[in-house]
């Protein structure tokens, strides 16, 4: 699903952020990046977002190779990957059937159907009861919920989320990272950047470490350490 | 279809949330438009006041129908031998409508309400002074056939010899005021994108196309022109109402016919959209990277 071959990333001034990165996604699997602040993870995920171009080397997302997508298909790229960052980035002006259906009408689809997929995508996520409230309304694991609820409504193949619990307290946490797990379960396939360490122990999925950039560890159904020290 | 409904609605939630900045540029496009208008009208009342004279007449004595061209021909030799005229002719009730029509060849609708037999005759009278003109006046008054007495003024000398200026100045004026109508809306959606890049940021990473979030900003552009033009042209009305009651029967007349004012407002309202337009592109025109 998600394939990346011999990716590096040079920021402008010179900053090496990702270098001689290689993985393969298979669609339905779960997996986390994870690695010390400044690793690399927030890049890799920009880069299969094409928010940022890779310097060298090719990722495919969904079978295309992305780093060859002409600008003007971004846009599509972005409706098959649904995203989830730490800051939750929703609209403030739109309640939270508005920002969730917002990721539908961007794609032409009919007012009937928006309205229908909205209501099952927040009854999934919890939020059936808060839908006309505005983001600025609703508890960080709330919102965090309604970007969820966005990021899966229109049912892309694939999830990316960047420390989606990074702003919000453990108990909370768990109840988001219940909610990834059930979209995996329905055959999404999740990558995960994230630094918090109880989180990947208790979910025991594969995991890939960064390090300055560098694939250091990938290992499938594992903690947030190596689990094969001898 | 769904989808533009959408986009309508954005436009207008964003206008509403940015409605001072959107009041101001309103009120500056309505300013630019109505000196524009104002400029079209003025020049069409100078055309309208100044056709009538052709070169060289100084003095035009509109007659009574009363005796029909024998008694308007005898006027005319009279008039012929006063010493201080150069040089008169007659203009029967025929030549009356063709001038008319002339006149107003581009207004049909005001053209079409009148007919030869509603036109006076009338004897144009070229003088060898047209300080002399109040002499010609005095000989005439109470006269039986004298309808009306029109004089060359200075006035209208003036006004003629301004109007190819006046004309390139009103020209002038349209096209700088025009412009900066445009450079207005453009900056105010420059504006209006910096004050929503975050939301903007946020719709790219949801998968919005270009033309998702440019739409209702030109939308926007264009409600702010057309808003504009509206106003201008109510304005322009407005005036143009209170100028129709000054009475027509004395020398200058202050209507121009509804017509030109119809086709007129039209022309600056869709110029007001237009520049809405092209305006909220060229303000969108630097941002579209993904
Ligand atoms: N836009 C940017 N411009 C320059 N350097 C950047 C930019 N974004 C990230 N970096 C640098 O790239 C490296 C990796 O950052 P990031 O991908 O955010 O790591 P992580 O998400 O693992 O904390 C860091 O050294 C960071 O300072
Ligand atoms: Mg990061």
């Amino acid at each position: 699903m998600i394939r990346l071959h011999n990716v590096a990333k040079v920021y402008d001034g010179g900053v090496v952020a990702v270098q001689e990165v290689s993985m393969d996604v298979r669609k339905g699997e779960f997996v986390f990046l994870v690695g010390p602040s400044g690793s690399g993870k927030s890049t890799l995920i920009r880069m299969c977002l094409r928010e940022e171009k890779v310097t060298r080397g090719k990722i495919w997302v969904a079978g295309k190779d992305i780093t060859k997508l002409p600008t003007w298909r971004v846009p599509y790229l972005r409706r098959t990957v649904g995203t989830v960052f730490q800051d939750f980035k929703l609209l403030p002006n739109k309640t939270v059937a508005e920002n969730v259906a917002f990721a539908l009408k961007v794609t032409g689809c009919p007012r009937s159907i928006v309205r229908r997929q909205v209501n099952t995508v927040l009854e999934l996520v919890g939020l059936s009861a808060k839908t006309d409230r505005y983001p600025r309304q609703l508890s960080g694991g709330e919102q965090q919920r309604v970007s969820i609820a966005r990021a899966f409504v229109n049912r892309p193949p694939i999830l990316l989320a960047d420390e989606p619990t990074g702003n919000l307290d453990p108990a909370t946490s768990v109840g988001i990272m219940r909610l990834l797990d059930r979209i995996n379960r329905t055959g999404t396939t999740v990558m995960m950047a994230t630094h918090d360490f109880a989180i990947v122990d208790a979910m025991r999925r594969r995991v890939v470490q960064l390090d300055r950039g560098r694939v250091v560890r990938d290992q499938g159904e594992s903690g947030y350490e190596s689990s094969d020290e001898s | 279809m769904s989808t533009l409904l959408f986009l309508i609605g954005e436009a207008f939630v964003n206008l509403r949330r940015n409605a001072l900045v959107a009041t101001g540029a309103v009120l500056a496009v309505f300013v630019s438009l109505a000196l524009a208008f104002g400029a079209l009208v003025f020049n069409e009342l100078v055309r309208v006041n100044t056709l009538q004279w052709q070169e060289g007449d100084h003095l035009i004595i509109f007659l009574k129908d009363e005796g029909g061209p024998v008694a308007h021909s005898e006027l005319l030799e009279q008039i012929n031998d006063y010493p201080e005229v150069k040089n008169a002719w007659y203009m029967d009730k025929a030549g009356a409508y063709q001038e008319f029509l002339e006149i107003y060849s581009d207004q049909p609708a005001l053209a079409a309400t009148v007919t030869a037999a509603d036109l006076p005759a009338s004897i144009r009278v070229e003088l060898d002074d047209i300080s002399t003109y109040q002499e010609v006046q005095f000989r005439l008054v109470g006269h039986p056939l004298l309808r009306r007495l029109s004089v060359f003024s200075e006035g209208i000398e003036r006004l003629l010899s301004l109007t190819g200026v006046l004309n390139s100045i009103g020209i002038g004026l349209v096209v700088l005021m025009g412009a900066s109508a445009v450079v207005l809306i453009a900056n105010t959606i420059r504006m209006a994108i910096y004050a929503r890049r975050e939301e903007i940021a946020i719709m790219k990473l949801v998968g919005a196309g270009n033309w998702f979030i440019r739409v209702p900003f030109i939308i926007e552009g264009a409600t702010v022109g057309l808003l504009g033009g509206g106003l201008a042209a109510a304005a322009v009305f407005a005036s143009h109402n209170l100028l129709e009651r000054i009475p027509t029967d004395i020398l200058i007349r202050f209507q121009v016919d509804p017509g030109f004012l119809l086709s007129r407002t039209i022309l600056i309202l869709a110029f007001g959209g237009l520049a809405g337009f092209i305006g909220s592109s060229l303000g969108l025109r630097r941002f579209l990277r993904v």
